[in-house]
């Protein structure tokens, strides 16, 4: 019953909405959007409102401080490349690897729209892989400042000064800098870590579900463009972390 | 979309293509700004202010951002209420911004008088 009447909207026949979907809620709610996706939206403006309280505090500590590490220098190495100094390097890669898995996530949704789900599960697959190599090169350039002794209570990258060793030659010495840097660096890129991790679980799960034929008998994708909504989120997060830690 | 109703070929091809311009626009910034930022690094550090460089890089990631919310998210084509719903609220973090600065100057001076 309920079906039929949906399926007979005057609005949903004639409907230039792109993205509609054909529920009770979402044909008679002023904004056309369904209930899951409604509160999907509104889940991320709370977490961006988290992930802004992170970035204003990290730019105000910054800026209360007079000397602050320079990113072209704290990050400027790149796996197999051993000592050379490559400033923004890694991090780009790592920015275009998360930018091209939220790509294939759209594409999931689009083909989601066409009900085809060998095209969903392509895509899927892509955003799977793309979230997880984004991960492992996060934990590589981890474990290479942990290994230059950056830790979230100690952050060895200070300013230089002049040695004690100038009767031999002159060296530079390097004198610990800003505390906060290492805890803000490890607590904001973890906390957008573990989204990256949380959505790339929850992409595993939509890939399965997409599998096992979900989404086809419920009739739409829908959980998959909640699930591209997350993903992308994670992706435009990145584009603030990028910025406020590499950038400028 | 509705249930059973099936994006059509035309409708398909464009949005498809609409996801690839977006890519592609955010490449070239991406590219742009390492670019910039090694420019600035090798010759231009000396001789301009560091505030250009800043200004350029918040305008590009904001530009990046743009094109997250509007094309891969889709608000773009979304009703104004619910844009309008989710724009407003993020009124707060300008004020956020312009407070933690102007609250981060005085830490900044007060370090000054504590050990000069």
């Amino acid at each position: 019953m309920a079906e039929e009447t949906v399926l007979h909207h005057p609005e949903i026949e004639t409907g230039h909405e792109p993205f509609m979907p054909a529920d009770e809620f979402a044909s008679n709610s002023p904004m056309k959007v369904s209930y899951g996706k409604m509160m999907m939206w509104y889940f991320l403006l709370s977490d961006a409102f988290t992930f802004s309280a992170f970035l204003i505090s990290y730019g105000a500590i910054r800026m209360s401080n007079a000397w602050w590490p320079d990113p072209n220098h704290v990050f400027n190495a790149m796996p197999f490349m051993g000592h050379r100094k490559i400033p923004l390097g890694f991090v780009s890669i790592m920015t275009f690897i998360l930018i091209l898995s939220s790509v294939a996530v759209v594409l999931a949704v689009i083909e989601g729209h066409r009900m085809n789900k060998k095209g969903v599960l392509k895509w899927m697959l892509g955003g799977i892989i793309g979230g997880a190599a984004f991960l492992g090169c996060q934990a590589w350039e981890w474990a290479h400042l942990i290994e230059e002794g950056l830790r979230p209570f100690y952050n060895p990258f200070g300013p230089d000064e002049k040695g004690l060793t100038h009767l031999v030659h002159e060296t530079l010495t390097k004198s610990p800098g800003p505390v906060a840097f290492g805890a803000l660096f490890f607590g904001i890129t973890g906390f957008h870590g573990f989204h990256v991790f949380t959505g790339v679980c929850l992409n595993v799960w939509g890939f399965f579900a997409t599998l096992s034929g979900k989404f086809e008998k419920v009739g739409h994708y829908e959980m998959i463009e909640k699930l591209g909504l997350y993903w992308h989120f994670v992706d435009l997060v990145w584009v603030f972390v990028f910025l406020a830690f590499y950038l400028l | 979309m509705s249930h059973g109703h099936i994006l059509g070929d035309s409708e398909y091809k464009s949005q498809v293509s609409a996801v690839w311009k977006a890519t592609l626009y955010m490449g070239i910034i991406t590219i742009v700004e390492v670019v910039i930022a090694l420019l600035w690094m090798n010759y231009l550090a000396d001789s301009l202010p560091r505030l250009m460089l800043n200004v350029f890089f918040i305008v590009a990631s904001a530009l990046k951002a743009f094109f997250i919310i509007a094309e891969f998210m889709h608000l773009k084509y979304e009703k104004r209420a619910l844009i309008i719903s989710l724009a407003v609220p993020l009124v707060f973090l300008v004020w956020a911004i312009i407070a933690f600065s102007w609250e981060a100057s005085a830490w900044f001076h007060m370090k000054g008088l504590v050990s000069p």
